[in-house]
């Protein structure tokens, strides 16, 4: 008796929907609740990357995005008196504008200078808002953020937990529509081959920017996101680890899916939350490296692919007298 | 002190932030010839072979300009680790697999040694502290002066490594051109684990003389001289050791200038905005690199 993959991912899909909808009624722990919202951002975070990724473009410096949406969405709150649920959307648009500026310089980088670039993109902002721009951002010190949802109207947290909930499947939804439509068609052609891509009327260029603008966009949306959640922001937003946290997501999700950023994010989330209690600091930072490289090495196309890979194995196994062939042990040291 | 003498001062001080990049630039270019992969933990070695050095002098007291060569020897063995159990298996996977795998290593390395060594700043006093020397119209630190000798040391060490001996020979071939090298008869995969091991003891010495300069350390310190010295490769060329040197001396001297003239704060940022300059007027680096 075997579930069809289509139909796993038919039910998966619905009960994880049914928990996420279903879960400030089930329970009022604050504590979840909150961590229920920040992974929703770090979903729609590592969707952002994820999508940058797949057109060949891994990006290190996606802090700057967010911290850019976050920045943005804030000032525009606290200086025009606009509701937050609007400047979330105005803050990542900045986002997307400086993203697309740095996507014409990256478009015709390899794979080495893109991924420096972009995380030396980060350090620059970084050192610009603390620096130049210090009257504006408060510097290292940060400024106050406005709410998404006053704490003066009761139950506030629920609000803003559909709200949140509501664009993070807006955003996998849109996401799941640009790849299917010709727009995600000519993303995987670049990806696959620029030249033939070319050769078949695609401009790698523009569709490249597309996909920086569109990336840099949704993380601008989750920085503002998560800034209004917490009611505080300061530069450490910038930070390398803000730019690595979608990585380690979508490589142990799988990259390159729907589903891996949305897996990887819940996966790692519960892991690094269940280490919490571990006693653990430095500890669960190594754990997360060593989940990260393992990753690569075993389960190139990450969780997502792991049924497959379990049924290859199974069969594999089922097979008998195949011969052994003579592999080559990946321990043999010389 | 007249004009002149800053600007002695500033080229004084880039000379000395020069040699530590260098050491960094050409171990990830050796890496880069052979195994054509960028390690972006790169200077996590550098921060490892560091807290090596510190620890072994806080131990035993040995100078710990000689403690260098321990440093690199280990070093070597935990680069060949690496590169044998993370780097071997993804080769020929992709890039973008190779830059992810870096991440991870950066983040066993950094908490680990935060781990073992706590994430505390840390300094060494070196043996001699306060001893100048005059240069000119300067008077030069004698730590200084060591550090140049010996990253030249370190280097002409290499040079005649890589050119006279038949491991050195049998590098150059790989990184030359790999098929012709395993046609006739070279262990690619021996030569990527030593290449491995020598870039890495190359960022220990960087983080010795890191240590012995007085500078603080901790286990977050690799980042930041690691991308700079991928900035240097680009400048200089991915691949080339002598245009690694040039481009190590112009970085120190102009991160020390603009942090002259422009505050501390854009020491960091400044190597990022050459960087990017460089790369839209030339995609490839400022000296190309052939089509791989």
């Amino acid at each position: 008796m075997t579930v069809g993959r289509d139909n796993l991912i038919k039910y998966g899909l619905i009960a994880t929907l049914a928990i996420a909808v279903a879960f400030p009624f089930l329970s009022d722990n604050m504590f979840l609740l909150n961590l229920l919202v920040l992974m929703l951002i770090s979903i729609i975070f590592a969707s952002a990357w994820n999508l940058l990724a797949f057109t060949g473009q891994g990006s290190l410096g996606h802090a700057a995005f967010f911290g850019i949406g976050a920045y943005a969405s804030t000032l525009i709150a606290v200086h025009s008196g606009i509701s937050p649920f609007f400047t979330i959307f105005l803050g990542a648009a900045v986002a997307a504008f400086i993203g697309i500026l740095i996507g014409l310089t990256c478009v015709r980088l390899k794979e080495w200078f893109l991924a420096m670039v972009t995380f030396g993109f980060a350090i620059i902002v970084e050192t610009l808002t603390v620096s130049v721009l210090a009257p504006v951002t408060g510097g290292w010190d940060g400024i106050a953020s406005p709410r998404l949802v006053s704490p003066s109207i009761p139950g506030y947290q629920f609000i803003e937990y559909y709200a949140i909930l509501i664009i993070t499947i807006a955003t996998i939804t849109a996401i799941w529509y640009i790849m299917k439509s010709r727009i995600g068609l000519a993303f995987l052609a670049i990806r696959e081959n620029e030249l033939e891509a070319r050769a078949a009327g695609v401009d790698p260029v523009r569709y490249r920017l597309l996909a920086f603008a569109i990336s840099a966009y949704l993380a601008g949306v989750a920085g503002a996101l998560q800034i209004c959640h917490i009611g505080y922001l300061t530069p450490d937003l910038y930070g390398v680890n803000n730019s690595f946290w979608p990585v380690t997501y979508v490589i142990l999700g799988g990259l390159g899916t729907i589903a891996g950023p949305v897996i990887g994010t819940i996966v790692l989330t519960v892991i690094w939350e269940g280490l919490k209690g571990s006693g653990l600091t430095f500890g669960r930072y190594v754990i997360v490296g060593f989940i990260l490289i393992l990753t690569i090495i075993f389960l190139p196309k990450g969780l997502v692919n792991l049924p497959e890979r379990v049924q290859a194995w199974r069969k594999e196994r089922g097979r008998k007298g195949s011969g052994t062939k003579p592999q080559k042990s990946i321990w043999r040291f010389f | 002190m007249d004009n002149l003498g800053i600007f002695l001062q500033i080229m004084f001080w880039g000379l000395y932030a020069g040699c530590i990049y260098i050491l960094l630039a050409t171990g990830l270019n050796l890496i880069f010839g052979v195994m054509k992969i960028v390690n972006f933990a790169h200077g996590e070695f550098l921060m490892i072979g560091a807290y090596i050095t510190a620890t072994l002098f806080f131990l035993t007291g040995i100078n710990p300009y000689l403690l260098i060569l321990v440093s690199m020897l280990a070093l070597i063995g935990i680069g060949a680790v690496v590169e044998r159990l993370c780097f071997r298996p993804i080769l020929g996977t992709g890039k973008l697999n190779e830059i992810f795998l870096s991440i991870g290593l950066i983040y066993i390395f950094q908490n680990g040694a935060a781990m073992i060594w706590g994430d505390s700043w840390q300094s060494v006093r070196s043996p001699y502290e306060g001893i100048t020397v005059p240069v000119g119209p300067l008077s030069v630190p004698l730590d200084y002066i060591i550090i140049m000798i010996l990253t030249a040391a370190i280097l002409i060490a290499l040079y005649l490594f890589l050119k006279k001996t038949k491991t050195g020979m049998e590098m150059r071939a790989t990184s030359q051109n790999r098929k012709g090298a395993m046609l006739v008869g070279i262990d690619v995969e021996r030569i990527d684990i030593i290449s491995f091991g020598l870039g890495c003891a190359l960022a220990a010495a960087a983080g010795t003389l890191w240590v012995v300069s007085g500078q603080v350390f901790n286990p977050y310190i690799g980042s930041m001289p690691a991308v700079k010295a991928f900035t240097i490769i680009i400048l200089g060329g991915l691949g080339s050791i002598p245009g690694a040197i040039i481009g190590g001396l112009l970085l120190g001297i102009a991160e020390n200038g603009t942090a002259f003239l422009l505050g501390g704060i854009w020491k960091d940022a400044v190597s990022f905005i050459i960087l990017i300059v460089i790369l839209v007027i030339r995609p490839t680096g400022l000296f190309g690199e052939k089509g791989d």
